[in-house]
């Protein structure tokens, strides 16, 4: 519980979230795009998941590898007793001009932390895979003006239709046949119509109301990212997540920190962005406080508007985007940059499109080997690279927070933000509980528990290469920024570009 | 008011109307054979969605079942097109014919159960795109009862009465001109009679579960659902065997899905699995209304010359009463090994009931006890008293539908 001191100030430090229509994982992205290592087998996976839940997610499926013969696919949830009880799985459907494509649809009957089992058959063997699937209805939809015109009319002739077979119950059909209705049953069939017609009103007001108990259910159960607040106290950052107590209007739940998994050994992961200018990004890892909220001591950053985006990962492996705005003072004295943590000044996206090669303060470059055009909603797997000051590959790799490298993708009008690994979009620990529920393993993370586990990570023994590739697709058409952050040696490297989306 | 309950005669509702002499029919009506296929069709589609959804869970438009209930309303919307146009613009004399037995809505001329079917046809034409908009808007079906998907059910409701006022119009005409076919009519009412039986059923489906055949609301709802159509299909009919006749093809219906649906393979397409399904899941066993309607119809072969409102109230008694004494103590073989089989059918369960479940253990629901009991047969004679006496009105008027 926070004091009423607390709070005042968290009210005059806090903005609410800039973007309503966050999505749950990410932010403005729904759709998962993911690389599956199986046995012998590589896949590279697109959920499309639907807006509305229940609903059906269409699923796409690229093979490298083994050649593979077929592809069954079956959703359950990830955690949970349902998780070890799937229904029948459904075969993919390969396509006719490419055997190595693959296209199917997933039934999500609940909102939730699901996954998408593949049975892979080919050559190889068979081999299990999963993919975790966080969905959640994001969309209310409105009713087009066509469609309320034709229901409209149709319901006005159904009105009619009843107030005149009613007239006529009354007034024709049980005189005999040949006979002319008597004026008494004319009068009696008019009272009779005028009494239908007041019935159907009735029915139809009546109908509407259950219509909007039925919307506002429906609207009551739609996903609700967690709210984050922060207080700035000099370069200390308090950052606490939660949301308004649903039993008292006036008070606000913080969620514990034995709640959320660790990912990549951190329980949360912040991105801060200078806005609108997108010249200053930070990748801090906020410490967690002993049984809720996190601190961060601030590097020396540059005053203005931050963005911040904090990715957290809820123990049934449901991820979270939390979204707040920070201003930040002039003449914050900060400390150092932690050993994990990155930074990027690049100019001002306003002034500059940066190219695909994009030169780091060390000398290195770091280059994006760029499609010639990109379109929205389309799967890439964007390759980047790191080179030396003399332009060839780097030879002394690290991962950096256990992985080849770690993407950013940022609209520049703040509508989508995901956080993407070589991987791919999934969440870390929402992977690992996905593969271990499907019985396979996975190398990295084993013990998932955030507050017992360091930030140690278990690293590759294998030298680690200078390119890396990210799985991901842009959800919409417009201007992006994209953060890249690779480590040589003791330096993790930030490279930025920019991308225009059709 | 009085009753004459099994009159075999015609009836005749005004005297100081003109009669005029109808023209016996050769045979029932080919579009009366179609009505009574469509309402058919709509049940069965009906039964069918409801395994479809216990057994393989997932739902799509295109669904057999779904085909099946929308076939119901493409052959009325055709039998009513028809009509309508035969009988408002037709020359010949089977249309002259047609149009004396026809009633007036807006310059259109057809027999009143055409329009009441048509109705239903565009109620149920309206609901699809109005349910499909529902989908995308609110996510596939969660509800069986949502605003669509009662406009559905309205519209197939009034294509079954639209058809009965169909037969119903025939039967009093053939009654009146002592038609031999006044027989075979009778016999096609009571068939659609025991579908609306099965209708009604169907609506109270989720009450009337054999685990909750020990909770007062069980014979509540079947006394406000029940009665009303026993006393308006045996008013209307004429025939002291009325209740009796549709209860029997209610339970010979739901019997025989028991033991057809399990002959067809199905797999659970939803998840979570806790039950291995591998063939449709047919409905519980009936229950066992043929023992109140046996009662009733007979208490109504002896209480002609009494008042409506004193035959509802011993109607009411007599229902309740009977139906208690044979299915709160069948509910109990229900849920006993003995009922264990392929025709009582308390084998099959949902692939998704799981394993603590009431049905899967064979427990009864939250059994009701005592005086909560007693107060709710009370309450439950007295709604089955008013269902009785608001379907004998209806169906004393529907005796006089002409046309």
């Amino acid at each position: 519980m926070i004091s009423a001191r607390r709070r005042l100030w968290l009210c005059m430090t806090l903005t609410i979230l800039f973007c309503a229509s966050a999505a749950h994982a990410h932010v403005g992205n729904k759709d998962i795009y993911q690389t599956v290592s199986a046995g012998p087998y590589k896949l590279f996976v697109t959920v499309r998941t639907p807006l509305v839940i229940p609903g059906v997610a269409s699923i796409e499926v690229r093979s490298s590898g083994s050649p593979v013969r077929g592809i069954t696919v079956t959703p359950l949830p990830l955690t949970g007793e349902a998780s070890k009880h799937p229904p029948t799985p459904d075969a993919m459907k390969v396509s006719s001009s490419d055997s190595a494509y693959f296209t199917g649809s997933l039934w999500i009957m609940a909102s939730g932390s699901w996954q998408v089992r593949f049975n892979i058959d080919g050559t190889g063997g068979a081999a299990t895979a999963s993919v975790p699937v966080p969905a959640v209805p994001t969309q209310i939809l409105r009713m087009q003006r066509p469609m309320a015109m034709l229901l409209a009319a149709l319901g006005l002739i159904l009105v009619l239709g009843a107030v005149g077979i009613v007239i006529a119950a009354v007034r024709d059909a049980r005189t005999l046949p040949g006979a002319t209705p008597e004026p008494a049953r004319h009068r009696r069939g008019l009272i009779a119509g005028a009494a239908a017609f007041l019935f159907c009103a009735i029915a139809v007001y009546l109908a509407g109301k259950w219509w909007k108990v039925e919307a506002a259910d429906y609207r009551a159960g739609m996903h609700r990212n967690s709210q984050l607040r922060t207080m700035l106290n000099s370069n200390h950052l308090d950052l606490s997540i939660g949301a308004p107590d649903p039993n008292s209007d006036s008070e606000w739940k913080i969620v514990d920190n034995s709640q959320l998994l660790a990912d990549h050994g951190h329980l949360m992961h912040l991105y801060a962005i200078r806005w609108p200018a997108m010249d200053a990004v930070y990748h801090l890892h906020p410490v967690p406080d002993s049984k809720a909220g996190f601190t961060e001591a601030l590097p020396s950053m540059p005053p203005g508007t931050y963005h911040l985006y904090a990715d957290v990962v809820f123990r049934n492996g449901f991820p979270e985007t939390e979204t707040a705005s920070l201003p930040l003072p002039q003449g914050i004295s900060g400390v150092p940059l932690g050993s994990e943590d990155a930074s990027a000044d690049p100019p001002p996206v306003s002034t500059t499109q940066l190219g695909p090669r994009f030169k780091l303060p060390d000398g290195y470059v770091m280059t994006w080997d760029k499609p010639a055009s990109l379109t929205a909603n389309t799967p890439y797997n964007f390759v980047f690279h790191l080179l030396d000051p003399h332009g060839t590959p780097a030879s002394d790799m690290q991962p950096y927070l256990g992985m080849p490298g770690h993407a950013a993708f940022v609209k520049t009008d703040g509508t989508a933000f995901a956080h993407t690994h070589p991987d791919g979009s999934a969440a870390m620990p929402a992977v690992m509980l996905a593969n271990e529920s499907s019985g396979s393993s996975m190398d990295g993370m084993n013990a998932m528990d955030g507050m017992a586990e360091s930030s140690t990570m278990k690293m590759s023994v294998e030298p680690l290469s200078s390119t890396v590739s990210f799985p991901y697709g842009f959800p919409s058409a417009g201007t992006y920024r994209i953060f890249i952050q690779m480590k040589h040696g003791t330096t993790v490297e930030t490279g930025v570009f920019d991308a225009t989306v059709n | 008011m009085s009753a004459d309950l099994a009159q075999p005669h015609p009836l005749v509702v005004n005297s100081t109307r003109t009669r005029t002499q109808v023209q016996p029919a050769t045979s029932v009506p080919w579009y009366i054979w179609a009505g009574a296929l469509a309402v058919t069709s709509a049940s069965i589609g009906g039964q069918w969605d409801v395994a479809w959804h216990r057994s393989i869970g997932r739902d799509t438009f295109w669904t057999p079942a779904h085909m099946a209930i929308y076939a119901c309303g493409v052959i009325a919307g055709i039998v009513g097109m028809y009509l309508v146009l035969a009988t408002t613009f037709g020359k010949s004399t089977h249309s002259a014919r047609l149009r004396e037995a026809s009633v007036n809505i807006f310059g259109l001329r057809a027999p009143l159960g055409v329009f009441l079917a048509g109705w239903g046809g565009v109620a149920m034409l309206t609901s699809a795109p109005f349910d499909n908009w529902w989908h995308n808007a609110y996510g596939l079906d969660v509800k069986i009862i949502s605003p669509p998907h009662a406009l559905l059910i309205l519209g197939i409701r009034a294509i079954d009465f639209g058809m009965l006022f169909l037969i119903l119009a025939a039967m009093n005409r053939a009654s009146t001109a002592g038609d031999e076919n006044y027989k075979n009519l009778r016999r096609l009412f009571l068939y659609l009679g025991g579908l609306v039986l099965g209708g009604q059923m169907f609506f109270i489906m989720e009450y009337t579960w054999d685990v909750a055949l020990h909770r007062v609301i069980a014979y509540i709802c079947l006394a406000i659902a029940i009665p009303v159509v026993f006393a308006t299909i045996s008013q209307a009919s004429r025939f002291r065997w009325a209740a009796t006749t549709v209860s029997a093809i209610y339970t010979l219906s739901v019997i025989a899905f028991i033991l057809i649906f399990p002959l067809f393979p199905a797999q659970p397409k939803l998840g979570p699995v806790f039950y291995p399904v591998t063939h449709l899941v047919p409905p519980k066993f009936p229950i066992l209304l043929i023992a109140p309607a046996f009662a009733v119809d007979l208490l109504w072969q002896r209480t002609k010359a009494w008042r409506f409102w004193q035959i509802a109230l011993i109607s009411g008694i007599a229902f309740v009463a009977v139906l208690f004494a044979v299915q709160w103590p069948f509910a109990n073989f229900l849920l006993s090994h003995a009922s264990e089989n392929r025709f009582f059918g308390t084998i099959y369960f949902d692939y998704n009931s799981r394993p603590d479940s009431f049905d899967r253990l064979r427990h009864f629901f939250r059994p009701d006890s005592g005086t909560t009991v007693w107060l709710g047969l009370f309450r439950a004679t007295l709604y089955a008293s008013i269902s009785t006496w608001l379907g004998l009105l209806f169906g004393r008027w529907m005796r006089g539908v002409q046309r």
